[in-house]
């Protein structure tokens, strides 16, 4: 039986630096979290992204140890927001992370060219189907 | 034809439900005469029974205590399965246990948890660690890389056994937690037809199969099994042994309570 469960993920840039790692909250989620771990034979679909607020760049990174001190991340994705406004992107054929050992996960970070308050929305499925 | 399950996976009135514990090569065939609870199948439980403060082991050897009710915390698991309270049940502390009073009947359970991904296992009684690798060189189970289902566990409670449930998250976030159950409470009876048992578990007359995780035969199960039903179930033979097993279903007939 496959197994699946979209999460919504939201962060804010701290409106202070212009890079930073978005803290992401969900309703599933009890506090907020840096990263999402991936479980091992899992995989991560990224499915839409809403960004939102000031011109800002949101990047997806993925890494093969989050246990690593620090992490080594890789970009996998990016999306630019070039002025104050929205973007909201679907797509039907998500961005696919895979969970090899338990240990794989990935976050989601900004650069801006100056400071501003800017939102970004994930919708994440965790699944195991094929 | 009809199929032996609805669409919701219980089994239909008038069909038949063979229980299977490995550690015996036996199983039970039960007749389900009629669904207690027709057209009412789903409960919606709530958050998994974790009090704030309950201290839980962690994928990495140590401790994490709950932080709030109903949280399964990152990284942790549930070492000892749990039952689901619910008040005003035969037992507030485990709302599928039923005295041997209730031979008659048994509750099909299949229990679904959000998020999804979390782990699962039973264990049948609760404390007895079930399934094994290589015999028993492996203990397995939600602590281990397999042994486990996610998000979804299907069972068969039999009376005077405590099943224990056990949860494990094997990701970063600190997740809420809700269990739904879709369940049949089922009034059964036991064939008193030997060559019909016998067609059952010879996969020949329809049924819904389903194994317990019993690879381990505690003392507990068996005299509950004894102590309900009269027996330890039928044993299991090859299609070409239908004499011997006809003969034995005779003599353990005369043993069976319902």
């Amino acid at each position: 039986m496959m197994v699946s469960e979209l999460l919504t993920l939201r962060g804010a840039t701290d409106n202070t630096n212009t890079t930073g790692v978005f803290s992401l909250t969900s309703d599933l989620i009890y506090g907020s979290v840096q990263y999402i771990q991936i479980p091992k034979g899992m995989k991560a679909k990224i499915w839409c992204k809403r960004i939102s607020g000031a011109a800002v760049e949101v990047i997806i990174e993925y890494t093969h140890n989050i246990l690593e001190t620090p992490p080594t991340f890789t970009e996998v994705d990016r999306e630019v927001l070039t002025s104050t406004g929205e973007i909201s992107l679907e797509k039907r054929r998500p961005i696919v992370l895979r969970g090899i050992t338990g240990l794989e996960g990935f976050r989601v970070s900004w650069n801006q060219s100056t400071p501003g308050l800017s939102y970004v929305e994930l919708e994440v499925e965790l699944t195991d189907d094929e | 034809m009809d199929k032996v399950v609805d669409s919701l996976g219980l089994v239909q009135e008038n069909s038949f439900l063979a229980v299977y514990i490995p550690a015996t090569n036996r199983a039970f065939v039960f007749r389900v005469k009629s669904r207690a609870n027709k057209g009412f199948e789903r409960i919606a439980y709530g958050p998994l029974p974790l009090p704030s403060g309950t201290t839980l082991a962690t994928f990495t050897g140590g401790t994490v205590s709950v932080p709030a009710d109903g949280v399964l915390p990152a990284m942790s698991l549930i070492p000892v399965g749990i039952t689901f309270p619910y008040t005003g049940a035969y037992d507030s502390t485990d709302m599928w246990y039923l005295s041997e009073d209730y031979r008659d009947r048994v509750f099909h359970v299949i229990t679904r948890v959000t998020p999804r991904w979390l782990r699962i296992d039973l264990q049948i009684p609760t404390g007895v660690v079930q399934l094994r690798f290589q015999r028993d060189k492996l203990p397995l189970g939600i602590e281990r890389d397999w042994g486990f289902s996610r998000g979804v566990i299907e069972t068969v409670h039999i009376p005077e056994v405590h099943y224990g449930y056990r949860f494990a998250n094997d990701t970063n976030m600190n997740v809420y937690t809700f269990v739904e159950f879709i369940y049949g409470e089922y009034i059964i009876d036991i064939p008193k037809d030997p060559y019909l048992i016998f067609g059952v578990l010879s996969k020949k007359v329809p049924h819904h199969f389903i194994t317990l995780p019993v690879n381990v035969y505690d003392a507990t199960l068996r005299e509950a099994l004894v102590k309900v039903y009269g027996i330890e179930g039928f044993p299991v033979y090859p299609i070409h042994e239908r004499d011997k097993a006809v003969k034995e279903y005779t003599e353990l007939l005369k043993e069976v309570k319902i």
